[in-house]
């Protein structure tokens, strides 16, 4: 098929995915409740546990600005969320939905109509995640605006495609072990223990750091941290710490793509992708 | 004819074995869904210890230096432990007797077996209870687990008053099964937006309820709210309880006001929540709706 048909299938699936989530304008305002909520938890132990919780938080994160930290972990949280929800979750959707089979019998490769769901959940993510950050600032009484914006900014947007195209492979080990609530409740967990959602992953040991490191939202994490509060890139330089998150966004897709494939093309040959 | 009549059980005994049997056929077709999906076993196993990390490790960057790993500063609730563990056991219960009922009537909705459920002569309430049966032992187990995962990355747990504990526990418990049949009419009535408002609730009464955090920490005029919800007040007397009322502690009231509104929660929801619940399942019959969502 040619190219312009391929874009106008991703944008139809993009429309109708948005088109349905506009039907549920509570779900909208959750989005940006939830991350605030999320960070309030912690902010709120620490404010209970001492007489200067942010000299303490300064000695163990290297920023004082507590709030911000939780929240910018929260925010980015929202964003891994929705990529593991929307993508990974993509082909159970289609099943419930009732239109799986349609699907696999249109000319139209799926590439395009995930492709599609990519970019309404990232475009859903990123509106959530600013405006979570930008109302919890402001009801927690922070400056959203201090330090390096655009560079964090930078960070989220380079962060987003490894981002996705790692819940490609989460979405082949769903194809594969099937139960699909689950393995995308666990897994949205995992990521955020191993990108430091509330604490710097430096308290880690050193082969639990090193997995840590392996994930883009990790280093899309303390990127926006350093720019913002000036935490620290892990290579001391912005543009160094970028770089590795430009190296993942030129391999992780095309991984993510092929061991999707194959997966699918093993699972339609033995059982099948309707079953479930 | 009179051998029959004579062995016939009386009709209170046979309502009492009518019951069990809903219950336990219920709880047991339950139990043979969770273990159809060994995957989902494991992974609510491992994504409690996620959570509880994720937390914990958060929390502890307030009150301990990372460098020096053990030593911790701060007042008598510097080592926030107790209130942390407990609560998180609290809310994990919560959970389960709030929500349970509600997601499973929608359940049975969704896949189109409620109607026929209600066209049976089995007893509703055993079927409604028998949901929770199963969960609720699942996360016993889990919140031990949790707990001992909890204490050893953030500190020793004190333990203190485990009977009356084990009391405020169970009436907390029983509380919260009232707002859960409340829930579950209401999923009757709003159908998918439930939800939505299940989110909120549950996020909103996280907060409210300080189960992660001792009420001081909370602003002034959140703690107002938090003062109108029975359930504060039972979190707060199971903890204070718990970590032998330390200074500072119960919280919102005496503790003896405490236990008086937490027993009264736990033996008024069930039966009102009930009462709701039959209400909204009228409704949805007359209306013909039990099977719309």
């Amino acid at each position: 098929m040619a190219l312009r048909s391929n874009f106008s299938v991703l944008f139809a699936s993009f429309r109708m995915r948005l088109m349905t989530i506009t039907r549920y304008p509570g779900q909208l305002v959750m989005d940006i409740v939830i991350p605030i909520v999320f960070a309030y938890m912690p902010i709120l132990l620490g404010r209970a546990s001492g007489s200067n919780p942010a000299a303490t938080f300064a000695a163990n994160t290297g920023t004082s600005n507590y709030i911000g930290y939780m929240l910018i972990g929260a925010s980015v949280f929202t964003l891994v969320n929705f990529a593991f929800w929307h993508v990974a979750y993509w082909l159970r959707w289609e099943q419930e939905a009732g239109t799986l089979e349609a699907l696999y019998l249109v000319p139209t490769h799926r590439i395009w109509v995930v492709a599609g769901t990519a970019l309404y959940s990232c475009l859903r993510g990123v509106f959530s995640a600013l405006a979570a950050y930008l109302l919890g600032s402001l009801i927690l009484d922070v400056n959203p605006f201090q330090g390096e914006v655009l560079l964090a900014f930078v960070f989220v947007l380079v962060g987003l495609i490894p981002l996705y195209s790692l819940t490609l492979l989460f979405g082949a080990v769903i194809l594969k072990v099937k139960e699909a609530n689950a393995l995308v409740n666990l897994m949205q967990w995992g990521v955020s223990f191993f990108m430091g959602i509330f604490f710097p992953i430096a308290i880690f040991p050193p082969l639990l750091k090193a997995i840590a490191l392996l994930f883009p939202p990790t280093w899309m994490t303390n990127g926006v941290r350093s720019a913002l509060l000036g935490v620290g890139f892990f290579f001391n330089r912005w543009y160094l710490d970028l770089a590795v998150l430009w190296l993942f966004m030129l391999i992780t897709p095309f991984l993510g793509y092929w061991v999707f494939s194959r997966t699918e093309t093993s699972v339609r040959r033995h059982e099948g992708v309707g079953q479930f | 004819m009179t051998d029959l009549e004579n062995s016939k059980p009386s009709p209170k005994y046979s309502r009492i074995a009518a019951e069990w049997s809903a219950f336990w056929a219920m709880a047991r077709k339950e139990l043979i869904i969770m273990m159809r999906y060994p995957v989902n076993f494991i992974a609510s196993f491992g994504q409690t210890f996620l959570i509880v990390a994720i937390f914990t490790l958060g929390g502890s960057m307030f009150f301990r230096i990372s460098s020096a790993a053990g030593s911790q500063t701060g007042t008598s609730s510097g080592n926030p432990s107790g209130v942390v563990v407990y609560g998180f056991i609290l809310f994990m219960f919560m959970g389960d007797t709030l929500w349970t009922i509600g997601y499973n009537v929608r359940n049975e909705q969704v896949q189109g077996t409620l109607e026929q459920l209600y066209l049976s002569p089995a007893s509703k309430f055993a079927s409604l209870v028998a949901r929770v049966t199963n969960t609720l032992l699942w996360t016993g187990l889990l919140s031990v687990t949790a707990a001992a995962l909890m204490t050893l990355m953030i500190g020793k747990l004190p333990v203190y008053n485990p009977w009356l504990g084990l009391y405020l526990l169970v009436m907390a418990l029983s509380g919260t099964f009232g707002f859960g049949f409340i829930f579950a009419a209401l999923t009757l009535r709003i159908k998918e937006t439930a939800q939505t408002v299940a989110n909120l609730l549950q996020f909103g009464l996280l907060v409210l309820c300080a189960n992660f955090f001792p009420f001081s920490a909370l602003p002034p005029f959140i703690l107002f709210f938090s003062r109108l919800i029975p359930l504060a007040y039972a979190v707060d007397a199971f903890r204070s309880t718990m970590m032998g009322y330390p200074a500072g502690f119960p919280e919102l009231a005496p503790f003896p006001v405490e236990f008086i509104i937490t027993t009264l929660f736990g033996l008024l929801m069930p039966p009102l929540g009930y009462y709701l619940y039959r209400r909204a399942e009228n409704y949805a019959r007359k209306h013909g709706s039990l099977a719309t969502y």
